[in-house]
């Protein structure tokens, strides 16, 4: 090498040429002892770490956290973690996985059992990382597979923590389901703290929580043997549970509501007036949350997604429907603001409402007579608001139904809200392309036409007439703490807007809604209670526009399709409200004869359970009691 | 250019035919890496021969400036490496808990990778205006002390460990090959050793950590001490062949942490054994050995000052690394120079290489 480099010209590099000869040596005797080192790990010792790293002696191992609690207002645990146990194999271990399936299969036919396989087995495995065999498995496959293990090489059980929602059906809405990370969803994470057959929250409180509730995995790096028995611990990383969660949810209360809607399709949504507190959220049908548990087979997931009833869909917050003759009262609300009408202003109702030519119907045939703002309440006369629509324009009256808090998401935190409809010229002509047409006011005004409104609107819209103006932020959370008791986040209540009403405006309403319970005449007998506590208003929301003539309308109307949503929103009691009702089912009829019923249920359950709260606390807490009932 | 012709003549082909060797080695090891990963946009190994490309550009500029340019310039071309550092702060982004990043619309520079070469063109400066004649005192070496521990001092508090202790490294070369007094060398070794203790109480939890646990790889086994642990068994597993070209399961089954980075030499060693590893070795070998002996017959001190801290570098690069990953030197994450996946690395790598040739090729030309 030197040959090539003889010096031609420059400066003198004599004087260099020792510490160069010296760095040449620390070189080769660096470089000499890396090689050493190299030689000693792979040729001397190659063997002994060929064999940790073929047989994977060495064996990282996550560990899946617990997932947080979640309980109810009264911190009752609504969902806790149970152990499932897994049957997986290691394919590295496993030479003919096909024979050993049949191995397993010919040992449970003999139990009578069977394998519960729905995961494909020809995906591409990787020789060490466990693949699942069967889910979840009974105590005596568990008792049967680890007296077989011998029999069974590289079949292992793997104890892994599972939801177990005591609430079942009744709260799966609200509380969603876990399952194993998509493919898609994995990709769209940021971090790699989640890997395949991870855990994450997929709808409901456990999706929009999940961050919370999730925790963190730990690991355990294991040596294993042959047949893949853990020998020796090298070391634990202990996961880290998740945080608790509290809700606003009374699980008696939802209970109540649940069992008064059972074997109906439909909504009922209870609201503490005074903070917007949720008390109870049910939608019928529903499914079984612990479904998902075992990674839902593929059947149960057809019978779900495919049942024309959808239960996998929230009616109380994604159900929109037109809100029927409950709507009335903002119909009432803005007359009153505008101050179109004193409470004293009458109408005569002859049966029908004449705009053009066209003819507009009151549900009596034979008209209510004279009416004023009360009578038209209690009595629920179209006629007396399809003057009132007439006179207020479909514009105003949007702007008042958003007060009541229609025509937008209500902000509740659970997923999937729908905001309903509140129709304006404005959007007409730009979704319909048409301008509007004055005639299609006058059934906005009974809250038919264009109208939607989800269940936890009705809820919360009937919730701002009790507390006297405030629309809240439905709140459905309560508080996230640690494990050790410590606050993470709190949900203090939010206060969305207040009704542009004087008390007295309001008050006029209130009592129209209390006759509607109370007095004879009214729509809303149903919830004539004792105590005279209830103030409410039916609604039946037509599906279709029927027919005018009388023969095509029963005929139609037999058909249970086309059969009307029954709706009833009501609060109590009167005078100092605690709780907001809204129920709403499906093509079942009129509101008063269906929906009022269900909501009377609901009422009762939540004054009976107060009561008998009151006196199991008076003993201890009497000031509390107090405090709530004071008011 | 009226030299251009006698250039190319005398350009480096060697040089340039190990580094690109070396090279791609280090591609087609990503690649492998890489190879369970399915759902990665860009595939990673394309992306460092991307890197490659950009640093083949950058040793193009390296060759067509004449070193003495480089060195007439040192100080200022330190000292904005040194703004880009002081930027960093501001404008950097975290990866792993601590900012070495700045984004420049697309890509994304670490000045720190950038210091280690202009703290070589500095001293190279200073060590040529005052010679090699005599030897130097601690006095002498106050300047040089400083273009040290400006930089070095925003490297600590990035915090990144492994850049901080190459430059001071990279110093201590220097200043030993210059020459020193032996009573000065002494005294400053001395002072530095009572000094370490207040150094410890600088460092992060994770790096006190980093250290114990090289004396003791099992006091955590599931933290650092699983990376040295995972380390060796890949390469001893590697035995003395080899698993083969995508075959290493402790890289496929991701059992070895940092595989595209600090560890990739044990990706390399498992798959290609002893024997890769020595061919490997004898590359990097046979580079600083020509790196040297550029140093050697440089035609003026300043290249042979350049070269010569160019070739420590990757040297010391090449021996920590590999060090570390064999488990005889504590985990300090040095990236192994040609090799490591990452885009400044490999860019100032490159431009190193460019300068070395540069030096090379001219030492037959006679001074203007």
């Amino acid at each position: 090498m030197t040959g090539m480099f003889g010096r031609l010209n420059g400066h003198d590099t004599a004087d260099f040429r020792k510490r160069f000869q010296r760095l040449f040596i620390i070189v080769l005797i660096a470089m000499t002892i890396l090689t050493i080192r190299m030689a000693y790990l792979q040729v001397f010792k190659g063997d002994e770490y060929k064999l940790r790293s073929e047989n994977n002696s060495v064996r990282l191992r996550k560990i899946a956290p617990l997932r947080g609690l979640i309980m109810d207002t009264n911190r009752q645990v609504i969902v806790d973690n149970q152990a499932a146990f897994d049957l997986v194999y290691v394919p590295s271990r496993v030479v003919d996985i096909q024979g050993i399936i049949e191995k397993v299969e010919a040992f449970y036919e003999k139990r009578g059992l069977s394998l519960n396989n729905d995961s494909q087995l020809t995906g591409k495995t990787r020789p060490f990382v466990p693949v699942r065999l069967e889910k979840n498995i009974t105590m005596s496959k568990l008792a049967f597979v680890e007296t077989h293990a011998l029999d069974l090489p590289g079949v292992v059980v793997e104890v892994a923590p599972v939801r177990k929602y005591s609430g079942g059906e009744m709260m799966s809405h609200v509380i969603g389901y876990t399952g194993e990370i998509s493919k898609e969803e994995l990709e769209k994470r940021e971090d790699d703290e989640l890997g395949p057959g991870d855990i994450i929250g997929k709808s409901g409180m456990e999706k929009f929580l999940d961050e919370y509730l999730a925790g963190k995995s730990g690991a355990e790096q294991v040596e294993v043997n042959v047949t893949g028995k853990v020998v020796k611990a090298l070391g634990h990383i202990a996961p880290l549970a998740g945080h608790n969660v509290v809700l606003t949810i009374d699980m008696e209360i939802q209970k109540a509501a649940w069992e008064a809607l059972a074997g109906k399709r439909g909504s009922a949504v209870v609201i503490d007036p005074r903070d917007g507190s949720i008390l109870a959220l049910v939608s019928t049908p529903s499914f079984d949350p612990n479904l998902f548990n075992s990674g839902i087979s593929k059947r149960d997931w057809d019978r779900l997604s495919k049942d024309p009833l959808y239960p996998m869909e929230n009616r109380a917050v994604s159900g929109q429907y037109p809100p029927g003759s409950t709507y009335k009262v903002v119909v009432a609300a803005t007359a009153l603001a505008e101050g179109l009408i004193t409470p004293d202003t009458r109408f005569f109702c002859n049966g029908s409402f004449e705009l053009g030519n066209r003819s507009y119907r009151c549900w009596q045939r034979h008209g209510h007579g004279w009416v004023n703002l009360h009578r038209a309440l209690v009595e629920s006369c179209d006629v007396y608001f399809y003057n009132l629509g007439k006179m207020i324009g479909v514009d105003k009256l949007a702007e008042y139904a958003r007060s009541f808090g229609f025509g937008e998401l209500s902000g509740i935190d659970l997923p999937r809200e729908k905001p309903g409809l509140i129709p304006t010229k404005a959007w007409k002509l730009s979704k319909r392309k048409e301008p509007w047409q004055v005639g299609e006011t006058i059934p906005v005004s009974i809250g038919q036409g264009f109208n939607l409104v989800t269940p936890v609107q009705l809820a919360n819209a009937f919730s701002v007439l009790a507390n006297g103006g405030v629309l809240w932020r439905p709140r459905i959370i309560k508080q996230i703490e640690a494990v050790d008791g410590r606050i993470v986040k709190t949900f203090p209540p939010e206060k969305k807007r207040v009704l542009p009403l004087s008390p007295e405006q309001i008050e006029m309403i209130r009592q129209g809604l209390w006759g509607v319970v109370n007095e004879k005449g009214g729509t809303g007998g149903a919830l004539r209670r004792p105590e005279a506590d209830v103030a409410g208003k039916t609604g039946t929301s037509q599906v279709v526009g029927l027919p005018q003539d009388e023969a095509a309308r029963r005929k139609k109307i037999l058909t249970r399709r086309f059969k009307d949503h029954a709706l009833f929103a009501c609060f109590a009691p009167y005078k100092h409200p605690e709780i907001a009702v809204a129920v709403i089912v499906e093509h079942a009829g009129g509101g008063g004869a269906v929906a009022a019923p269900v909501a009377r249920r609901i009422v009762d359950a939540y004054f009976h359970l107060k009561t008998g709260r009151a006196a199991a606390k008076a003993p201890v807490a009497q000031n509390t009691a107090n405090e709530r009932g004071g008011q | 250019m009226k030299f251009d012709r006698q250039l190319l003549i005398n350009f480096d082909w060697p040089l340039l035919g190990i580094v690109l060797a070396i090279c791609l080695i280090g591609v087609i090891n990503i690649y492998s890496t890489g190879f369970s990963l399915t759902s990665a946009k860009v595939p990673l190994y394309l992306k460092q021969l991307q890197w490659i490309i950009i640093g083949l550009f950058f040793m193009l500029i390296m060759l067509a400036v004449d070193h003495r340019i480089l060195i007439q310039y040192a100080y200022i071309i330190h000292g904005i490496a040194i703004l880009l550092l002081i930027f960093v702060p501001f404008y950097g982004y975290a990866t792993h808990g601590s900012q070495r990043w700045l984004a420049f619309g697309g890509f994304s520079l670490q000045p720190s990778e950038l210091v280690k070469l202009t703290l070589i063109l500095s001293l190279a400066r200073y060590f040529s205006d005052h010679g090699t004649q005599t030897l130097y005192s601690i006095k002498d070496l106050l300047t040089p002390f400083t273009i040290l521990m400006v930089p070095f001092l925003f490297i600590v508090r990035q915090p990144d460990l492994g850049t901080a202790l190459m430059l001071l490294i990279i110093f201590i070369s220097m200043i030993l090959f210059v020459g020193i007094r032996i009573k000065d060398l002494l005294i400053a070794g001395s002072s530095g050793l009572l000094l370490a203790p207040l150094a410890w109480y600088f460092l992060k939890d994770y790096q006190k950590e980093r250290i114990l646990t090289f004396f003791d790889p099992e006091r955590d086994p599931l933290g650092s001490g699983y990376h040295i642990i995972q380390s060796m068994i890949a390469i001893g597993s590697g035995g003395f062949c080899g698993k083969g070209f995508l075959k290493g399961t402790q890289t496929q089954l991701k059992f070895l942490p940092e595989q595209q980075t600090d560890f990739v030499f044990s990706v390399f060693a498992e798959e290609w054994g002893f024997i890769g590893g020595v061919v490997l070795g004898m590359l990097f070998l046979s580079l600083i050995l020509w790196g040297f002996k550029i140093a050697q017959y440089s035609r003026d001190l300043p290249g042979t000052l350049i070269a010569y801290g160019i070739t420590i570098m990757i040297f010391l690069g090449v021996f920590i690394n590999i060090g570390m990953v064999l488990g005889i030197l504590p985990v300090v994450g040095i990236p192994l120079p040609f090799l490591s996946y990452g885009g400044s690395s490999v860019v100032v790598m490159m431009m190193a290489v460019g300068m070395l040739i540069n030096i090379s090729m001219r030492r037959f030309i006679l001074q203007p």
